[in-house]
């Protein structure tokens, strides 16, 4: 009976599916649709998994992360909580990890890290320009005093009109209408009348006057990473360096992510341009159909005078007659001239873009902060001291495929040793002279317990924290800003291993074995008492685990929701499919069939609807992946796509676990929806066959 | 010659409500082997109860119904799923065909329920009894495309596929013109002399009844007339 019945049971499903079509469109649809989501979704989502594991894992955590096993935060390299102060504590030795995890044998590298945020100091441009005045005046040049000094005076004009917005949008301080008094002198015709004359005392009001009233150009801060700049170098093979030269090896130095450079360096409006520029060549994006790059124009057009500040009157003059040939009917000041000319629309872009580059670029600096520069970074300590150090810029670098990513390219990196100062590390020696010189003058330390906590259960030579007393905040930031002056530029390479280090990464051969690699280090840390712990890469990428995590969760309510409806869906048409069949199925019964039969077969007529319906689910899915892995999914400038991507475009594959999970999970939705409708239908007496139907 | 059904002292009763009615009342009935019965009374007097328990398709709420010897009673549903499949053939007044499959189809169901054949020897029953309903040129057609008479000869050959000892025909010619209904029961009467298959059908037709070997008569629940002896002993 058994072949037969199957035999028989599938004729009879496929004849009913064929008798009810309008059921089967709709439970097939709805079969179909679950399974192509499911299917396509965890597809996706795999493929952004390990995309974006490639980003994180190739650029900067390495597969594991490794800190001291008290530390008493989450260690998270992106998102909120990368920007708060985390208390990693410090790896006691790490020398002695590094030596026992290069035991493991699918431990590839192990390079120490830090992870700290600074604040560029460049000066204030006020007083770079009133120096030149004063150098012109020096050396005699009248002309060129004459016109540094037109440049000085354009520059107070912009800055008494910020004053005066300041004033109009908060309440009247002393402060600001000092400022604007002050400003008002010196930008009035006769405060300039005897420059040619008596330039001394001019220049002398607005050093001690004016230039405090523009703000140092400290608007950024550089979150940066302190490591073996060597061994990261070779660790993280898509590392690349842009621009410049790698940092010898003993030598401190700071290289610039190139992406967070441009931001960061490079004049307002050029990087704007550039950044037009990209989207409608890289990403075939068009200026009319884009809110973004018109909102991008808007900037640039108010941003004029990061390039009218910039140019002295001839210069001016020059720009002037140039636009004047390119934008004949444009009338006005220069910068409404400028802004005119930066209403760039798909037509013009390519020849302003070009003009910019060709005429205004050479008048203009073009970056703030240039390579070969020494730069002035400051940061508080960990104990809350102010610190500044001077570090040469020695180049640029990217991660290859992620250059356009922002979320990538957040950290710059800095050497170990300089990256202590700023964090406030100190060598052993280092701290047994401070110490001797408090004994000397009798200082009692004062230091914060939860320092103390993570500093001193450490070996001996472990550095040590500036440990400092509970200072206010207004104090520190007046205070101690002082440059380390004895910081030697170069350092024995072995100091690098030597000193602390908070956190390690450790690239391995095979990422396919994480697990059994993190189970390693664990083994090896609790046998040579190393007291570390390690983290797999996604539990430390803060925000950007925890959103892979939320669209995981989406994903699966999405799906349940739609299991959920299939579920009601297929229910209720069963139900009503089974009492339209209640003569048939009556029949079946009084002919023989046994009730085991009639749950077969409604059973066996979901199965079927459900394998073609989830089939053409599953290859819809598996078409678009296949056409989406030619084609590849843009991340189009989006800058955390391209970080979740791994690079501009995403090519996901097909993944077979995915498809027989989906395929499998909708059939047993298909056949739990159906077990109360056949179990109805099972209930039908075989007398109803005999009820008149008249 | 014996009884192939024995029906003793069979009261069936169904709830009505916190009432129970009576359908039936103290029936007692043999049918023999080989009789081509009739059960002829008016709408409501029980014939439909009486047939549905002789077809093992409703049990008495007391007395005994034996179908080639075995109580109803003792058996469970799958007992009685049995029975029907071996013993029993049904004639639906509406004749009740599988609308999804087609007239081949709806004969061979039953042997595919009961299994046990092989494929040819499956297929050389089937056929041979489209052939004797006069269908085989019909084969592949679907009920809907089928008259009512011609509906009816399906489920005949359904009814008759399984050979089995009894056909019960719950008034076959109902749905039926009087020309096709006469052919039906005139077909139904050849194969019960052919093969002495036992036949019990329901009907309010007169004409109907003249061909039964035996009518019985019911009112209210009750046998008023077993017509025994009329022309019986057609076997």
């Amino acid at each position: 009976m058994a072949s037969n019945s199957v035999g028989l049971l599938l004729r009879l499903a496929l004849r009913s599916l064929k008798g009810h079509r309008v059921k089967v469109l709709i439970v097939g649809s709805l079969l179909a649709f679950g399974t192509f989501l499911l299917v396509f979704g965890t597809t996706l989502l795999g493929n952004v998994e390990r995309a974006m594991e490639a980003s994180v894992t190739g650029s900067l955590t390495g597969q594991i992360q490794i800190v001291s096993d008290k530390a008493k935060d989450q260690l998270a390299f992106y998102g909120p909580q990368a920007a708060a102060d985390q208390d990693m504590g410090t790896i006691p030795s790490f020398p002695e990890v590094k030596e026992a995890l290069l035991e493991i044998p699918n431990v590839r590298a192990v390079v120490p890290m830090g992870r700290h945020i600074a604040q560029p100091i460049l000066g204030n441009e006020l007083d770079e320009l009133i120096s030149e005045v004063r150098g012109a005046v020096r050396a005699g040049d009248a002309d060129m005093a004459s016109r540094l000094s037109a440049k000085v005076r354009r520059q107070l004009g912009v800055l008494l009109g910020e004053y005066r917005n300041r004033l109009a949008l908060s309440a009247a301080s002393e402060e600001v209408e000092d400022g604007i008094r002050d400003l008002e002198t010196a930008t009035s015709d006769e405060f300039w009348a005897d420059f040619a004359q008596d330039p001394e005392e001019i220049l002398a009001f607005l050093d001690t006057r004016i230039a405090k009233l523009m703000d140092d150009n400290r608007d950024a801060y550089v979150p940066f990473v302190g490591t073996d700049l060597q061994a990261f170098a070779e660790s993280f093979e898509s590392f690349e360096l842009v621009e410049g030269e790698m940092v010898p090896e003993g030598q401190r130095g700071f290289l610039f992510n190139k992406h967070f450079f441009e931001d960061f360096s490079k004049n307002k409006v050029a990087r704007i341009l550039d950044k037009i520029h990209e989207a409608r060549t890289l990403d075939g994006k068009r200026i009319a159909l884009d809110p973004g790059l018109q909102a991008e124009i808007a900037k640039a057009r108010k941003f004029t005078r990061y390039v009218t500040d910039q140019l002295d009157p001839v210069q001016a003059e020059t720009l002037e007659a140039e636009l004047g040939r390119l934008l004949p009917e444009e009338e006005g000041t220069l910068d409404e001239k400028v802004s005119a000319f930066l209403a760039v629309d798909d037509d013009n872009f390519d020849e302003r873009y070009r003009f910019f580059y060709d005429t205004i670029a050479p008048m203009v600096r073009m970056y703030r902060v240039r390579v070969g520069d020494t730069l002035t970074l400051r940061s508080f300590t960990r104990a809350g001291y102010p610190k500044a150090i001077n570090v040469k810029v020695w180049g640029t670098f990217r991660f290859k495929g992620l250059e356009r990513s922002a979320l990538a390219s957040a950290y710059s990196l800095v050497d170990l040793m300089s990256f202590r100062e700023l964090f406030g590390l100190m060598t052993v020696e280092k701290r047994q002279e401070l110490d001797s010189i408090r004994a000397e003058v009798g200082v009692e330390e004062l230091s914060r317990d939860s320092i103390e906590d993570a500093l001193f259960g450490g070996s001996d030579d472990v550095v040590e924290e500036y440990a400092a007393a509970e200072i206010d905040i207004d104090s520190r930031v007046e205070g101690i800003e002082a440059v380390t002056a004895d910081l030697q530029d170069s350092f024995r390479p072995e100091d690098v291993d030597e000193g602390t280090v908070l956190n390690a990464a450790v690239v391995l051969r095979d990422p396919t074995q994480l697990r059994q690699t993190l189970r390693d280090i664990e083994e090896v840390s609790a046998a040579k008492g190393l007291e570390v712990k390690a983290m797999p890469w996604l539990a430390v990428t803060g925000i950007v685990g925890q959103l892979i995590l939320v669209l995981r969760a989406v994903l699966w309510v999405i799906i349940l929701i739609i299991f959920v409806v299939a579920l009601v869906i297929i229910n209720n048409s069963m139900v009503m499919a089974t009492m339209d069949r209640v003569s048939e199925i009556g029949t079946m019964r009084a002919i023989g069939a046994e009730r085991r039969f009639v749950l077969s077969l409604f059973l066996m007529e979901t199965l079927v609807l459900g394998a073609f319906a989830s089939g053409a689910g599953a290859g819809l899915s598996t078409g678009l992946t296949l056409l989406l892995g030619r084609t590849g999914i843009p991340a189009s400038s989006n800058d955390f796509l391209i970080f979740l991507f791994g690079g501009p475009a995403l090519h996901p594959t097909v993944s077979v676990p995915n498809i027989l999970f989906g395929l499998a999970a909708i059939l047993a939705v298909s056949v739990i929806s159906t077990l109360y409708p056949a179990r109805i239908a099972a209930s039908i007496a075989p007398v109803v066959a005999m009820q008149r139907k008249e | 010659m014996t009884a192939i059904v024995e029906i003793e002292n069979v009261v069936k009763e169904y709830p009505l409500g916190k009432l129970k009615v009576r359908a039936l009342h103290d029936v007692n009935l043999d049918i023999r082997r080989g009789e081509f019965a009739a059960i002829a009374a008016p709408s409501g007097a029980g014939k439909t109860t009486l047939l549905n328990l002789i077809g093992c398709v409703d049990t008495p709420t007391s007395g005994v119904v034996r179908i080639d010897g075995r109580s109803t009673s003792e058996l469970d549903d799958g007992g009685l799923t049995n029975l029907r499949l071996h013993k029993l053939g049904f004639i639906f007044q509406s004749f009740n065909l599988i609308a999804v499959l087609d007239l081949y189809q709806n004969v061979e169901f039953p042997l595919l329920l009961q299994g046990g054949l092989s494929r040819k020897e499956r297929d050389a029953r089937v056929r041979e009894v489209i052939e004797k309903v006069g269908l085989g040129q019909q084969i592949r057609q679907r009920p809907n495309e089928l008259s009512g008479g011609q509906r009816q000869r399906v489920a005949i050959a359904r009814a008759l596929v399984t050979r089995p000892a009894i056909v019960l025909a719950d008034e076959p010619t109902a749905n039926l013109d009087s020309t096709t209904g006469r052919n039906i029961i005139d077909l139904m009467r050849e194969i019960n002399h052919k093969e002495h298959t036992t036949f019990i059908f329901s009907t309010h037709d007169p004409d109907v009844m003249e061909r039964a070997d035996r009518v019985i008569k019911m009112a209210d629940g009750r046998i008023v007339d077993d017509g025994r002896g009329a022309s019986a002993g057609a076997a």
